[in-house]
């Protein structure tokens, strides 16, 4: 004889189970951010090499591409060759800056770094960590792209390597450089 | 309880008799970025508050309330700002809208309806067992009942 | 070498556990003792086997020999001895392991001491516990083993984590692994009722003191986990609702319904589906638990090393469990119709189901707000956070009632109350809880919540005290003795109604002490100068300065810090900032000083040459928590060692049973409860004969 406590038992239990295998397959990393699609919030800094100010405002007008990192971040230094792949493929175009941002840092060990890992773009220093919170950064390695608006396109939480760089680079800068309008995402 | 009224007491009567030369007061700012930094998560703890943490994240977030805080910001203002930039997950308080009213209404409604589907099984159980034995009911319980109650007043005597 | 011999112990115990499965199945078809009689000896050898594994493990961290991956990875050259033992559960791997042995114990014990008096069920016992005991193995030798060599091999370990190396883990995790584990005992009762079909009572009444002693430890096992984060984590607090600590939590809530209606059980042979239920709930929220806290599904964000291999594995299993566990369950529960008799709504029989009500939703509160992160992430994609605001507002009404409960069920009579008798039991009680409250308000206590849970426990301290009283004078006055004899032979009279009030009083002690500590805290953060004060309620803090200390693997900024009560020097307290040398992780070390059962606590989270961050709090009755946990025990450990009851001389009435409840009510277990229909129906009738003195 089947009751309805035998069904409401057999629901919750395969219920859960279900939850728990789809929590299982969850990517800690995709982490939703309530930015995307809304504009950048500005921010400015020093250089970490030349010590020059450097305001988010200078860029207007062109596809920003903002990665956060710190020198004590293994999985930055993973992906930091991509990261002078992506600069030395748009770095061309007029319409395309790159910017670090270095996070929770001390300077001497963020140029120490660049130097050992190379560079080729410009790193502001976040001094009091306001930037990374405006942009609600939870560690580093986060990137940002930045549309020629200024809104917040896309977010990758975690390193730029692998499927990830392929995807960055060619469904999300190429297109927003091309198009006025562009459907990234 | 009164240990504590005694405290409150003692802290009354002794803050006048100590000389103090450089005492440290908490301002106001402080008192409110607390408040604050109690409802917020620290983003990179295990469900720890921005203001228990020790964290780096969480130590600029205390210091960007105090900031917001000194420029003039209500409470709300600031939790907003955080809101807006790292979503729900910064509340530890989860908001009560949407799906999370099954949160903050789903215990007490199961104990509401748990509580009614209990007391009329209940209800069932005792008809049917009064059905059942309908011979034995109060009479002879009462009969026992005045018995014992005699025999307590004569050991009380 | 060593490790080897460790491992090759580990594998063989894998496959004595297979043999202990399949063994007690064969000996059912066969009709063959023999067959049972090999799954005992799997058993009892496991335990030996898994005992050598550990003891390598050991053997590995004394000897230092970081070639073991599990042992460099949590440990260090110069990590203190005693920390080098407790490393051992110090990771997931070896946690795991000690689990398993702490399982191979109880089995072990299990199945000699139950071998003569359970034979019908011994063969579903041993089996259940070798599927539990493989399923652990398995996972323990495929996915975590902690036997794994490294090569190279490192010169040094990277250190036991510094939040770890601290005397109440050396106890906590062993504690907490004791109740899972040891509810896996009447879980497996429980199972073996089900498929032998022996529903009776019986499983409930052997398996009673490993219920109890199960849960004597995780009470425990969560009350020093508590402490550890109340003096390790440095933020002044015991309980952070976190996911960690609401696994362990959750088994406890059900545990303890469970512990509560099987009492009805004993005593009225009714809802033995819902104790089993329970039992089965129990155990599932403890390998729920497992699942939650070793798969990563629950942790933090930036936590990228998770393996959904194990995961997947821990899962399979749980599901497997699951399935047995509540299939069999609805298989059997036709069979299982008790004979509802229940005489009156208000009767402890219901204030039980509602106790169990109350446990439940409990339960399920601390469960949703665990998963319910989880349940947006998979349907919303989005995450939130669901932290201590939420529970102090959902969960603590609850546990309000449930402490309310506690002051009604025991004093309630089996089968019926009187109108009469409840008003005799509880008019004064409700009268002095809530006078209490009223007089609380007025000395100015504001907040709510404070005067409920006060009003709550004055209600609950007075019906028990008047209770005590009313039966000790009874008894003092049978035997034409003083009070205090009266009570000492009301409680060997009735030693399980009484141990189990002391417990019910130690929650109250508890509850005392959270209500004091949480709503009357006062916290002072400022950065401070040497030579600055800080006042504190009635205390000043002078920072004297800080000094470099040097500990055994750790660095320290130690701040000085003299602590005066008006003009008077009471003491000198020490926080410290440490770094640990070879993981350089920061930790900040609290001091604690008492004062009247609470707490100066003090911590320095920061220090530069701008001045040191310092925070200062004042507990006030912090130490009633674990007091009460305290009282609890005692409570348990009085309900298992029973001293054996004296025969009472009956010279008058025959009518009247021996064992004596109190003048208000039934008991709240031990009394004998007539059976329907025989002339001493009504509890109340059990009273202590009067007795003349005879020469």
């Amino acid at each position: 004889m089947i009751r309805a406590w035998h069904i409401a038992l057999l629901l919750g239990v395969v219920g859960l189970l279900t939850l728990f295998y789809k929590g299982l397959w969850g990517d800690p990393r995709a982490i939703p951010t309530v930015l995307v699609g809304t504009p950048a919030p500005t921010f400015s800094g020093p250089e970490v090499n030349t010590g020059e100010i450097i305001s988010l405002n200078h860029f207007s007008g062109k596809v920003v591409v903002m990665n956060f990192w710190a020198s004590w971040c293994f999985e930055c230094q993973q992906e930091h060759e991509n990261l002078l792949a992506i600069n030395r493929r748009f770095g061309s175009d007029p319409n395309f800056v790159m910017l670090g941002i270095n996070y929770q840092d001390r300077e001497e060990d963020a140029r120490n770094y660049l130097k050992v890992y190379g560079n080729n773009f410009n790193h502001v220093r976040d001094l009091k960590g306001t930037i990374s919170i405006d942009f609600g950064v939870y560690g580093v390695p986060e990137t940002f792209v930045l549309d020629q608006q200024g809104i917040i396109r896309y977010k990758q939480v975690g390193p730029i390597i692998g499927p990830v760089y392929t995807h960055l680079t060619e469904k999300v800068i190429q297109p927003l450089l091309q198009g006025p309008l562009p459907q990234a995402l | 309880m009164k240990r504590i009224l005694i405290i409150a007491l003692l802290s009354l009567l002794t803050t006048s008799s100590v000389s103090i030369a450089d005492t440290v007061e908490e301002q106001i700012l402080d008192i409110k970025t607390r408040e604050i930094a109690k409802t917020l998560r620290c983003a990179v703890c295990q469900t720890e508050s921005v203001w228990e943490s020790n964290a780096e994240l969480a130590r600029q977030m205390r210091q960007v309330i105090r900031e917001r805080l000194a420029q003039g910001q209500s409470a709300e203002e600031i939790r907003n700002y955080f809101l807006s930039r790292y979503g729900d997950y910064i509340l530890l308080e989860p908001r009560k809208s949407g799906m999370n009213w099954l949160l903050w209404v789903g215990p007490f409604v199961l104990l509401g309806i748990g509580g009614v589907l209990l007391y009329r099984t209940l209800g069932r159980w005792v008809a049917q067992t009064a059905l059942i034995k309908p011979e034995e009911t109060l009479p002879i319980d009462a009969l026992h009942r005045q018995r014992i109650e005699q025999e307590l007043r004569s050991l009380e005597k | 070498m060593f490790i080897e011999i460790g491992h090759f112990a580990v594998i063989t115990a894998l496959v004595l556990s297979v043999v202990g499965m399949v063994s007690p199945v064969l000996g059912l078809k066969t009709r063959n003792p023999v067959w049972v009689r090999i799954a005992r000896q799997a058993i009892t050898i496991n335990f030996f086997l898994l005992s050598i594994g550990i003891a390598s493990l050991i053997y590995s961290y004394l000897t230092h020999d970081y070639s073991v991956q599990y042992v460099a990875a949590t440990s260090n050259s110069k990590l203190p001895i005693f920390y080098k033992v407790a490393g051992v559960w110090g990771g997931h791997e070896g946690s795991l392991l000690l689990w398993v042995w702490i399982l191979s114990t109880f089995c072990t014990i299990a199945a000699w001491l139950h071998w003569k008096t359970q034979p019908a069920i011994m063969p579903y016992l041993l089996a259940v516990e070798s599927l539990i005991m493989f399923g652990f193995l398995t996972l323990i030798v495929f996915l975590s083993s902690p036997f794994e060599r490294l090569f190279p091999a490192p010169l040094d370990g990277k250190d036991l984590n510094p939040l770890l190396q601290d005397p109440a883990m050396v106890v906590h995790p062993p504690m907490l692994y004791m109740g899972y584990v040891g509810f896996s005992i009447p879980f497996a009762f429980a199972m073996a009722a089900l498929f032998s079909g022996r529903l009776g009572e019986e499983w409930v009444k052997v398996t009673q003191r490993w219920t109890l002693f199960a849960w004597m430890c995780l009470t425990t096992g969560v009350l020093m986990g508590g402490y550890w984060a109340y003096y390790e984590l440095g933020w002044g607090g015991y309980w952070g609702w976190d996911p960690v600590e609401n696994a362990s939590f959750m088994p406890w809530l059900v545990g303890t319904a469970f512990l509560h209606s099987v009492m009805v059980q004993e005593k009225r042979r009714m809802f033995k589906v819902w104790n089993l239920f329970l039992i089965i709930l129990t155990f599932s929220l403890s390998l729920i638990g497992t699942f939650l806290v070793r798969s990563g599904v629950l942790s933090s964000v930036h936590t990228f090393a998770t393996d959904p291999g194990r995961g997947l594995y821990i899962l399979v299993f749980l599901a497997i469990m699951l399935t047995l566990g509540f299939g069999s369950l609805i298989l059997r529960s036709g069979k299982l119709k008790s004979q509802i008799e229940m005489d009156s709504i208000i009767s402890k029989e219901s204030a039980f189901l509602f106790n169990n009500l109350f446990f439940l939703i409990a339960a399920i509160t601390v469960f949703l707000g665990t998963l319910y992160p989880l349940l947006v992430e998979t349907l919303q994609f989005q995450k939130v956070t669901v932290g201590p605001p939420y529970y102090n507002s959902v969960f603590m009404p609850v546990a309000l009632g449930l402490i309310l409960l506690m002051g009604i069920g025991p004093y309630i009579p089996w089968r019926q109350a009187s109108p009469e008798n409840l008003r005799r039991t509880f008019l004064i009680p409700a009268i002095i809880g809530i006078g209490s409250a009223v007089s609380l308000a007025f000395m100015g206590i504001r907040s709510l919540y404070a005067l409920a849970g006060m009003a709550v426990v004055f209600f609950v301290l007075s019906v028990i005290l008047l209770d005590i009283a009313k039966i000790s004078s009874l008894w003092a006055r049978r035997d034409q003795s003083n009070y205090l004899v009266g009570f000492y032979r009301a409680f060997t009279m009735n030693q399980r109604r009484y141990a189990g009030i002391i417990t019910h009083l130690g929650v109250l002690v508890l509850v005392v002490g959270i209500i004091a500590s949480t709503i009357y805290q006062t916290e002072r953060v400022v950065l401070m100068q040497p030579g600055d004060d800080l006042q504190i309620k009635a205390y000043t803090l002078k920072f004297m300065g800080a000094q470099e200390v040097q500990g055994p693997n750790w660095v320290a900024q130690e701040g000085v810090f003299n602590v005066y009560q008006g003009s008077r020097f009471i003491t000198q307290m020490r926080p410290q900032k440490r770094i640990y040398t070879v993981s350089q992780t920061p930790t900040t070390e609290s001091a604690i000083y008492t004062i009247n059962m609470g707490h100066l606590f003090l911590t320095m989270p920061e220090i530069s040459p701008e001045g040191a961050r310092v925070r200062a709090l004042i507990n006030p009755l912090i130490l009633w928590v674990w007091y009460g946990g305290g009282i609890m025990g005692l409570g348990v450990v009085l309900n298992i060692f029973r001293l054996r009851r004296k025969e009472v001389t009956v010279s008058s009435t025959a009518t009247l049973s021996p064992g004596p409840a109190s003048a208000s009510g039934g008991g709240l277990a031990d009394e004998t409860v007539a059976p329907h229909g025989s002339p001493h129906r009504d509890v109340a009738l059990n009273l202590p004969p009067p007795r003349r003195k005879e020469a």
